[in-house]
This record gives C-alpha cells, sequence and structure tokens, in this order.
C-alpha cells in the first residue's frame, strides 16, 4: 500500500490545471467541449486498458508505490488519474502551439 | 491477441474519428497535432520507462513483439499516438473550433486580440467560417 503514484499524479494534474487556467488552454478555453474531450478520451483509454488486461497482454505490477486500490481486476485507480493526465496534458499542449500560431501570425 | 493486433483496433478507431473531422471539415490543425504528439512520444519514453522500471506495470512477453524503447514495450506508444490525433479531432468535431476567442480573451493584452482573431480566422480554412466569425466579432469586441 502506497499513495506515492498517485500523490505525483495529483501534482502533476494540479499542474496542468494551472497551466491551464493561466494560459486558457482546455478548460478555460472552452469549458463544454473540455468536459466532453476529456471524459471521452479516459474513458476510450479505460477500454482500451480494459482488453489489454483481458487478454493478458499487459498487468497491474508488484510495487509498493500504488495504493490496492483497484476499480476492476489488474486495473489500479491510479491508471485513471495517469490516463487524465495524458489527456489533458495533450489538449493542454494542442492548446498551447494553437495560442502560439496565433501569436506568431500576429507578429508577421 | 497480440498487443499490436489490440492496438490496430483502437488505432482504427482514431482513424476513423480524425477521418469524420477532416470530412466534415472540422479537422484539428495538424501542423499543431504533429509538434504535440513528438512531444507526447519523448514524454512517453521517459515516464513509460519509469513507470516500467518501478514495477508499476507488467507484460505478458509471448504478447508483446520484442521492441522496446529502452524497456518500454514500442506497443505502448500507440497510446500517445491516439491521445494526440483522438483528442484534437474530437475537440474539432465537437465545435472548439467556435470556441478560439477564448484562449485570446483570456489574455492581458486585449488591443491585439481582434486583430489576432482575424488572422486566426483567416489562416482557418474557410469552411468553419460561418462558426468561428460571429462569436469572435461580438467577443473580442
Amino acid at each position: 500500500m502506497g499513495l506515492l503514484y498517485l500523490v505525483a499524479l495529483g501534482i502533476a494534474l494540479t499542474g496542468m490545471v494551472m497551466l491551464d487556467r493561466r494560459f486558457g488552454l482546455f478548460f478555460w478555453r472552452s469549458a463544454r467541449t473540455a468536459a466532453v474531450v476529456l471524459v471521452v478520451g479516459v474513458a476510450f483509454f479505460l477500454v482500451w486498458d480494459l482488453f489489454g488486461i483481458g487478454l493478458g497482454i499487459f498487468f497491474r505490477g508488484e510495487t509498493d508505490f500504488m495504493t490496492d486500490l483497484q476499480i476492476a481486476p489488474e486495473l489500479p485507480i491510479e491508471e485513471v488519474f495517469f490516463l487524465t493526465l495524458l489527456c489533458y496534458l495533450t489538449m493542454n499542449l494542442y492548446g498551447a502551439l494553437e495560442l502560439l500560431r496565433a501569436r506568431r501570425a500576429e507578429r508577421a | 491477441m497480440s498487443y499490436w493486433a489490440l492496438n490496430a483496433i483502437f488505432l482504427a478507431v482514431v482513424a476513423a474519428v480524425a477521418l469524420a473531422a477532416i470530412v466534415t471539415r472540422r479537422a484539428p490543425r495538424w501542423a499543431s497535432v504533429a509538434v504535440a504528439l513528438a512531444v507526447v512520444l519523448l514524454m512517453t519514453a521517459v515516464f513509460d520507462n519509469i513507470m516500467i522500471g518501478v514495477g508499476l506495470v507488467g507484460y505478458d512477453e509471448a504478447k508483446i513483439s520484442g521492441a522496446f524503447v529502452g524497456i518500454a514495450p514500442l506497443e505502448d506508444f500507440a497510446y500517445a499516438v491516439a491521445a494526440v490525433i483522438l483528442l484534437p479531432s474530437l475537440w474539432a468535431l465537437i465545435g472548439g473550433a467556435r470556441d478560439r476567442r477564448s484562449p485570446h480573451a483570456a489574455r492581458t493584452n486585449n488591443a491585439q486580440t481582434s486583430e489576432n482573431a482575424a488572422q486566426t480566422n483567416n489562416a482557418q480554412t474557410s469552411q468553419n467560417t460561418a462558426q468561428t466569425s460571429t462569436p469572435k466579432g461580438t467577443g473580442d469586441a
């Protein structure tokens, strides 16, 4: 039983939210659209995970860095936060690149 | 079923969504997608190696190809590819384009915002003009 991974994911996600709020990248660009994209994205990757686990391709590792909480066999609660981070990071990046592109156009 | 076969199915879903965005003329900006892809692939290479290294996840060696980046199976990178194509495509499909004024509105430099928005509009393919110009014109004025 360990909290380290969950805490690390929480810190990274907090950073994503702060960047989003400061620069208007994802939820602060369009909250409704972002909510749909994030929920659909996380659900999509969770289904992908469940098939990978069901097919015996990958499985939860033996480690002290994770809690023992699992939302399905071999699917740790941490994975939900990891996938949320993956999706948030991706859309923050995309939003930031769009913003940079707009600023370059403005300077040109 | 191998990890690659599983990935092929989910990447096909991603391709279908991207195609839907293209044919409905709501595609994300692919140049931004490409740069995001490079960054997320690089971060996957770093953090997947750490996650596997500390034992967060294990793999059935009989079901992976044996191609690795460090100790990370190459198949894992399909998640990064999927995220970077699927999510901006969904964003554009659902109507993120309509809200493109928002990042500008969040900025402090309001004087240049409308000019900025106008250029964003021009650079965009003309297909979304009807949707994007109206909120921009009113929102940034």
